[in-house]
């Protein structure tokens, strides 16, 4: 019974046409659009509203329980008021001093967001030109470090600013008034603003004296140069000048002076292309310091017998000019006849050569400035008028001061940038006679073991936070600035002296100080004005003047060396007995006191980059070690890993690891000064576990502080301790993975050494091609100077801050899982003078022992004898990252293609996609990939500076910081390639040459490293790819690397292949 | 069908029925678990929750918990890979290979040899799983899925991408041959149950086999069809595995004489494990008559053939790294012999070259303990093998400043021993609830089946 129809759609309906009703048949009477839904055809746009209203449903409804996972929020704060100069992402770059240690190079600091993230160095100062030591390179988390002090205390409990100032005013005025005597003990200040404070202070306070101290002194030279010249300084040096330098223990490439600036000078010297002479370096020394291992000629020394060997010296060179010669008892060529060679080396460049001597005996530097008087150096190479301030300290002064104060004689003492409870020998008789003080401040920004032994601590700001000025030498000022607002309530220790003196209230109607810089309260900072009247009295008054100073970071003046000749004032035999007492007795061992490459002296030691940096020749890591020379070693028994007690008349150390040092002299050991610190950072809070402290083995004698002692007993404990060491097979395996030639046999060839044939070489892959139609790409490349390059480990620091590389720590370090991106090889060769091992078995040709098992056959039959192929090592540093292979052998292993290849050339990491399956470090033939082992942000095991909000500041926000389990590597710094492209993009110009620069590069203080377009016909990489002494490691497999380096050239005689 | 010569010896001794057979064989499964099955049980599933603590330990903290370092990144994980995967070649060579070759012994010993190679792979696959860092994100980007980012695929040119087919495509088509085989035999302990559970599972199981002409005929059919399958993976899968090192750089890895090297070595192992669980399981089950001497020395003489072939290998790698010139080749075997890891080579040499030379000797062949002890040394061998090949390559390769040593960690040496408490904990199960004989097969070559 149809119902009738009242109503119908249309005709069709209505006249119930055959083809409506088999069309009502069927349920769907149209086809379902599948076909179209599915198709890739108008990207499946095709879809009617039924079906966009299901899927609109089905996205809202996925998009709603995707989105009951709880994500953590995280808030960003905004400014509220934008600084100006700030735009976030945009980093800011300004020019300031370093403050790691007194040499005061010139830095250029990097701030993003207003926090500082790397320390480089100043282009425009002519002490680093550029380049920084990683030392400061590590500086930068000294700011960022949670052991500094949050405010002043007063005997360990928090005090005001307002309290303290208040109080201690009132104690010094009492002390002053009753004529009691207020020491300023500092390190070396050359900052002219701060020696201004402190005379305004000493003005004030007219009992007050002040007084230098280094840690690691240079008073001999200072002393010397006093009683031969008149002039209590130390000369500049200018290598750069030389064609021979002689260094009788100097370390002037790793940690002499001004080691960055001595580097810069050095290897421009060094360059072979289109040179008739090369800086000929030749040194005498018992420790393997990073200057022996670059020198052309190295001789081992007993140092105690440094005064025969200069008086030797001194003696032949006398000879050659018929001059008087020093007339000492014990005299002789100790070293063999090299004595004579140097003399008649550095005769034939009278005038452009350098000796130099790392003794702090006022005697033995004496007859060194004799030396270098008889050579007709000053004014050539020697420069005495602009002199240099980086060290001021005179021993004597401070021992008088140390015995005053245990007398009782000072009511007051202030320790400035000084921590000599720790790095004096006469830490004991301070700590005795501070407890006879009324008064005792210390400006110290961490709780340090002079600082806890004061009454009060006035926490200086970091010097990254700080206003100063400094004057390295004579003639150079630089210009520190904030670059961060202080993190902590700390405040700048020239303004707490100025309070103290009452100089800051003057200040106030000073025209200055309205233009001054605002501090965080506000106001301007009474020391930046001080810095201003300062500068102003010295003729930089106009704020252009002054601002244009503080861009550039400092004025310097180009000064030529002064030509005068100074006058040699002192008769040098009357030095003959204080020489004649240095020489140590003959049968007793030296113990030779030196600075670790990256601790140093010890002041930044609490950080854990110093820390993980490997020593550049023994490649060990957070720990100092007693470097016994093989001879020694096999003669008591001792073998790595053993433990040993130091004894030196009441002084010792017990329990001391050691390491069996190539190159070490016979009758010596070395020990690294600067450990032992006191503290809490480290591995599980315990930095007091890292290394012992060697400071108390100094002893004082002819008026200086001496690292060289005659007499050490040592004696083999039981126990064992595993050094942590990032290298433990020392020889190249005669592998030609670094290339050397010799001077004269690269000016007959500049492609000696590097002549090997190539065979033609086959590839699987497509040859890869960076010139795309069209516009030319880039093709990155690095060619690194092993001719250049000392080994000072500034780029791996540097390397490190900039691409937030994590600190593993020593037990990692132990089990070989250190994550440096770039770390320097070191291979050493053993000397075959006594024909040990034999010639003509083709495995062991050349003069040097190069194997293992080349050296094993030499120890054996060389028992019982002086082990003399262990002291005469031949060096060799190579710089090893990521070759960017052209055909790279882990990107083809990786299964997840984690690992791929730019179209720029660059071999690059997708951590995102990485899995860790750890295939593409397998089969990197450079080892040069770094897997995450464990999760090092984060993490109570891994507890430095990614483990705590403050140092975390540190991170470039440009690199990613890396999870657990995925692996990372050298990336040639793409952020700092990416920001530079931008750059130049969004000025319309190409990239320049030169204006991308890889964090390894701008560090390095030896230009070795030059980075850029090879594609480009005028970048310099591309001159040096194309350069005769160029050549690719492991050529043979194809890689096709982007990295090329360049042979070691040696001026030496023949060549010792 | 069966077309036995009468002077061949038997293959079942003992003078066994068809009804003795089935009732021997079902035996185990019908009573209650003999005490030497209970103890042998407990002490594996101890060692498999060892496997769970250290697996769970590691994925916690991260693979540093091994002692891998930055230039030995592949140590006892792939070591112990290798090895596992080796043991699981025998299983699928004796069913497939030899049911080919229509060699009958291998009738009551392919079940748990099968088994055994289910097993072992399972337990290779915890290695190289569980050696990546982010296992949680390898699941997802190894499988090469289609996605909403166009065309994100794995890479094709790596092994370890292969290796993932290889080893998937095996265990699957393992899987289906040995359960396929049972089906059968599952039907026949239905028939037999008397417990209702017992019932229901392998009537499940069993897939409703109801043994007429057409489903034998079907069941024949199809197991030549699998034997086709698995012949060429028997020798793939041992190949690609050993491309993930022959395709490598790697000086004692880059090598073309690997995947014939690898596919010997792996049947050698493989041999070696099926003699020593045989040999336990046919003292502790009462199985001689069923898996007899003649089978033991059938199997010791493919032992000794594919033994002596890796030790051609071995030497003729060293004669192609003298011949080939390349200074980084020839001291990757010289350090091999004569380097700080002599003592793994030299025990590598005696066990997998010297030791199965004895069987020359029928005595060697025919005595039960001494091949027992013998296969031990083979399994020791293969290992030690893997382990020279992987972790004395790769402590000294290009640069000496890589240079240095590995050894484990305790929980590396945990997951390894945990992944026999696996493997014995699957082997005890599957000798509790299924028959380790092929039951149907074996009646088939009964000379008294009349």
């Amino acid at each position: 019974m149809a119902k009738k129809q009242l109503y119908w759609k249309g005709e069709e309906e209505l006249l119930r046409t055959k083809e409506f009703l088999a069309a009502q048949k069927n349920e769907f009477n149209e086809a379902l659009p599948l076909d179209e839904v599915f198709s890739e055809n108008n990207m499946g746009l095709t879809a009617n509203r039924r079906d966009f209203l299901k899927f609109f449903g089905f996205s809202v409804a996925a998009v709603s329980l995707a989105a009951c996972n709880s994500t953590p929020v995280r808030n960003i704060v905004p400014y509220l008021v934008k600084p100006e100069e700030i735009t976030p992402g945009v980093a800011n770059y300004y020019n300031s001093t370093c403050g790691a240690c007194s040499t005061a190079c010139g830095t250029t600091i990097k701030t993003r967001e207003g926090r500082p993230i790397k320390i480089d160095g100043n282009v425009n100062s002519p002490i680093s030109k550029g380049g920084l030591c990683a030392t400061g390179q590590a500086s930068i988390l000294g700011l960022y470090d949670t052991e500094r002090l949050d405010g002043p205390t007063k005997d360990g409990d928090n005090i005001d600013w307002k309290d303290l100032d208040s109080e201690i005013q009132t104690s010094l005025n009492s002390i002053a008034s009753a004529g009691g005597k207020i020491a300023i003990v500092s390190g070396t200040i050359h900052s002219p603003s701060t020696l201004a404070v402190i005379n305004e202070f000493k003005t004030k306070y007219t009992t007050a004296n002040h007084i230098s101290y280094d840690a690691v002194s240079y008073s001999g030279i200072l002393s010397a140069n006093k009683d031969s010249f008149g002039k209590q300084v130390i000369p500049s040096y200018h290598f750069d000048k030389a064609n021979v330098v002689v260094s009788f223990g100097a370390d002037f490439l790793g940690t002499w002076i001004s080691p960055v600036e001595f580097t810069k000078a050095w290897s421009a010297k060094r360059k072979v292309e289109g040179s008739e002479k090369v800086l000929k370096t030749i040194v005498f020394e018992s420790n393997l310091s990073l200057t022996g291992s670059n020198a052309d000629y190295r001789f081992p020394m007993k140092t105690s017998n440094e005064a025969i060997y200069v008086v030797a010296l001194y003696n032949e060179l006398a000879q050659l000019s018929g001059g008087s010669q020093i007339s000492m008892a014990k005299t002789g060529d100790l070293a063999g006849g090299a004595i004579k060679q140097t003399a008649k080396a550095l005769w034939t460049e009278k005038g452009n050569a350098i000796v130099v001597s790392g003794s702090n005996n006022p005697a033995i530097q004496s007859v060194i400035n004799g030396i270098n008087i008889l050579l007709g150096n000053y004014g050539n190479t020697i420069d005495l008028d602009n002199h240099s301030n980086q060290y001021k300290g005179v021993d004597a002064d401070f021992v008088q001061f140390s015995n005053d104060l245990k007398a009782g004689a000072y009511q007051a003492v202030i320790f400035y940038n000084t921590n000599p409870v720790y790095n004096s020998p006469l830490s004991n008789v301070i700590v005795e006679g501070l407890k006879k003080t009324k008064l005792s401040v210390s400006f110290s920004g961490t709780k340090d073991e002079t600082a806890t032994l004061c009454q009060y601590i006035a926490p200086d700001h970091h010097f990254l936070e700080s206003w100063n000025d400094a004057e390295p030498k004579a003639g150079i000022y630089q210009l520190s600035q904030p670059t961060i607002s202080p993190v902590f309530k700390t405040r700048q220790a020239q303004e707490s002296l100025m309070n103290w003196a009452g100089v800051a209230a003057s200040l106030e109607n000073d025209p200055f100080a309205k233009k001054g810089i605002y501090n965080q309260k506000n106001e301007a900072s009474p020391y930046y004005l001080y810095i201003r009247k300062v500068w102003a009295t010295n003729g930089v008054s106009a704020d252009d003047a002054f601002n244009k100073a503080l861009h550039d970071g400092g004025i310097f003046t180009n000064a030529p060396i002064a030509s005068t000749i100074p006058s040699f004032a002192i008769s040098l035999n009357n030095l003959v007995s204080e020489l004649e007492k240095s020489v140590g007795r003959n049968n007793e061992i030296d113990l030779i006191l030196y600075q670790n490459i990256a601790v140093k002296d010890g002041a930044i030691s609490n950080n854990p980059l110093v820390q993980e940096t490997p020593d550049p020749i023994s490649k060990v890591t957070w720990d100092n070690y007693v470097s016994l020379p093989k001879a020694l070693a096999e003669n008591k028994g001792i073998q790595n890993g053993d433990l040993v007690n130091l004894t030196l008349g009441s002084v010792s150390l017990k329990a001391m690891p050691v390491f069996i040092q190539p190159g070490q002299s016979n009758q010596t050991v070395g020990l690294a000064l600067g450990y032992g610190r006191k503290g809490k950072i480290g591995e599980k809070g315990a930095f007091d576990s890292i290394g012992k402290n060697a400071f108390p083995f100094v002893s004082y004698t002819n008026n200086a502080f001496n690292y060289v002692l005659n007499g050490v007993k040592i004696e083999k404990i039981s126990g064992s301790y595993e050094l942590a060491q990032t290298q433990t097979h020392h020889s190249i395996e005669g592998r030609a993975i670094v290339k050397e030639t010799t001077f004269n046999e690269y000016k007959k060839d500049p492609k000696a050494g590097n002549n090997q044939v190539v065979p033609h070489l086959y590839t699987l892959w497509e040859t890869k091609d960076y010139k795309k139609e069209g516009a030319p790409n880039h093709h990155w490349a690095m060619a690194i100077d092993l001719n250049a390059c000392t080994g000072c480990s500034a780029c791996v620091v540097s390397c490190s801050v900039e691409n937030n590389v994590p600190v593993v720590g020593r037990a990692e370090v132990r089990r070989r899982r250190e994550m440096h991106w770039i770390r320097i090889d070191r291979y050493f060769a053993f000397e075959d003078k006594k024909g040990l091992v034999d010639k003509t078995d083709s495995q062991f040709e050349g003069a040097f022992i190069t194997k293992e098992k080349g050296l094993e056959i030499a120890d054996k039959k060389a028992e019982g004898s002086q082990y003399e192929h262990w002291e005469n090592v031949k060096v060799v540093h190579q710089p090893m990252m990521c070759q960017h292979c052209g055909q790279a052998p882990c990107e083809t292993v990786c299964p997840v293609l984690a690992t791929t290849h730019s179209t720029e050339g660059l071999n690059q990491m997708t951590y995102n996609r990485c899995i860790g399956t750890k295939y593409c470090a397998n089969n990197c033939p450079y080892k040069v990939r770094r897997f995450n082992w464990f999760r090092y942000n984060d993490n109570d095991k891994f507890d430095f500076h990614f483990n705590n909000d403050l140092g975390k500041m540190v991170i470039n926000p440009d690199v990613t910081v890396r999870t657990r389990g995925v692996m990372e590597k050298c990336s040639m710094c793409v952020q700092s390639i990416q920001a530079g492209k931008v750059k130049a993009k969004r000025e319309k110009r190409t990239l320049n040459d030169g204006e991308v620069k890889t964090a390894c590069q701008r560090a390095c203080p030896a230009n070795a490293i030059v980075f850029g377009d090879v594609n480009d016909v005028n970048s310099e990489v591309r001159k040096l790819f194309l350069n005769e002494r160029s050549y690719r490691v492991l050529e043979e497999l194809n890689t096709q690397t982007a990295v090329k380096y360049l042979t070691k050239v040696r001026d030496t005689e023949n060549s010792n292949a | 069908m069966i077309h036995d010569s009468v002077i061949r010896p038997k293959l079942v001794t003992g003078e066994k029925t068809l009804h003795d057979v089935t009732t021997e064989i079902c035996r185990p499964i019908e009573n209650k678990p003999s005490t030497s099955w209970k103890v042998g049980f407990t002490l594996a599933v101890i060692f498999f929750g060892l496997l769970a603590l250290t697996l769970t330990i590691t994925m916690l903290y991260g693979i540093g918990t091994w002692g891998l370092n930055k230039t030995v990144q592949w140590g006892w994980d792939i070591t112990n890979f290798v090895f596992w995967v080796g043991i699981g070649h025998a299983g699928t060579l004796i069913s497939a290979i030899l049911l080919l070759f229509r060699q009958k012994w291998r009738m009551s010993i392919n079940r748990s040899a099968e088994a055994m190679t289910i097993f072992a792979v399972l337990c290779a696959a915890i290695f190289p799983l569980f050696h990546m860092g982010r296992l949680w994100v390898g699941m997802y980007w190894v499988l090469p899925l289609p996605n909403a980012f166009g065309s994100l695929w794995g890479n094709f040119h790596s092994p370890l991408l292969w290796d993932v087919f290889a080893i998937t495509t095996y265990f699957s088509v393992s899987l289906v041959f040995w359960y396929l085989g049972m089906i059968p035999d599952i039907a026949t302990v239905r028939d037999r149950a008397t417990t209702a559970g017992r019932k229901f599972w392998y009537n499940f199981f069993s897939m409703g086999w109801t043994g007429s002409v057409r489903t034998w005929n079907r069941y024949e059919v199809v197991s030549l069809i699998l034997a086709g399958i698995s012949t060429p993976l028997v020798l793939s899968v041992h190949t690609i595995v050993s491309m993930d090192f022959a395709t490598s750089v790697v000086p004692g890895w880059h090598t073309t004489i690997f995947p014939p090297y690898f596919v010997a070595g792996a049947i050698f192992s493989g041999f070696g494990m099926v003699l020593t669980l045989l040999i336990i399981a046919r003292k502790v089950m009462n199985y001689q008559d069923y898996i007899t001497i003649g089978h033991l020395e059938a199997m010791c003489k493919v032992v000794m053939l594919t033994g002596t072939m890796v030790g051609l290998a071995y030497i003729t790698e060293f004669f192609v790294a003298a011949y080939s010139g390349v200074v980084y080749e020839q001291y990757a075997f010289i350090n091999r012999a004569t380097g700080p890891y002599w003592w793994a080579y030299w025990s590598m040499m005696t066990c997998n070259l010297v030791a199965p030379q004895v069987f020359w000797f029928k005595w060697a062949r025919t005595t039960p303990w001494f091949i027992f002890m013998l296969s031990i040394v083979v399994n020791v061998g293969m290992w030690f093998e893997r382990f020279v090949i992987i972790v004395t390559s790769l402590h000294r390769e290009y640069l000496p400043s890589g240079w240095v040593m590995y050894s484990p960690t305790w929980v590396e040496i945990g997951i390894f021993l945990g992944t026999f408490g696996l493997f014995f904990t699957c082997f005890f199960l599957f000798a509790k609830f299924l028959p380790v004989i092929n039951m149907s097969e074996v009646k088939s070559i009964l000379k008294n089946r009349e």
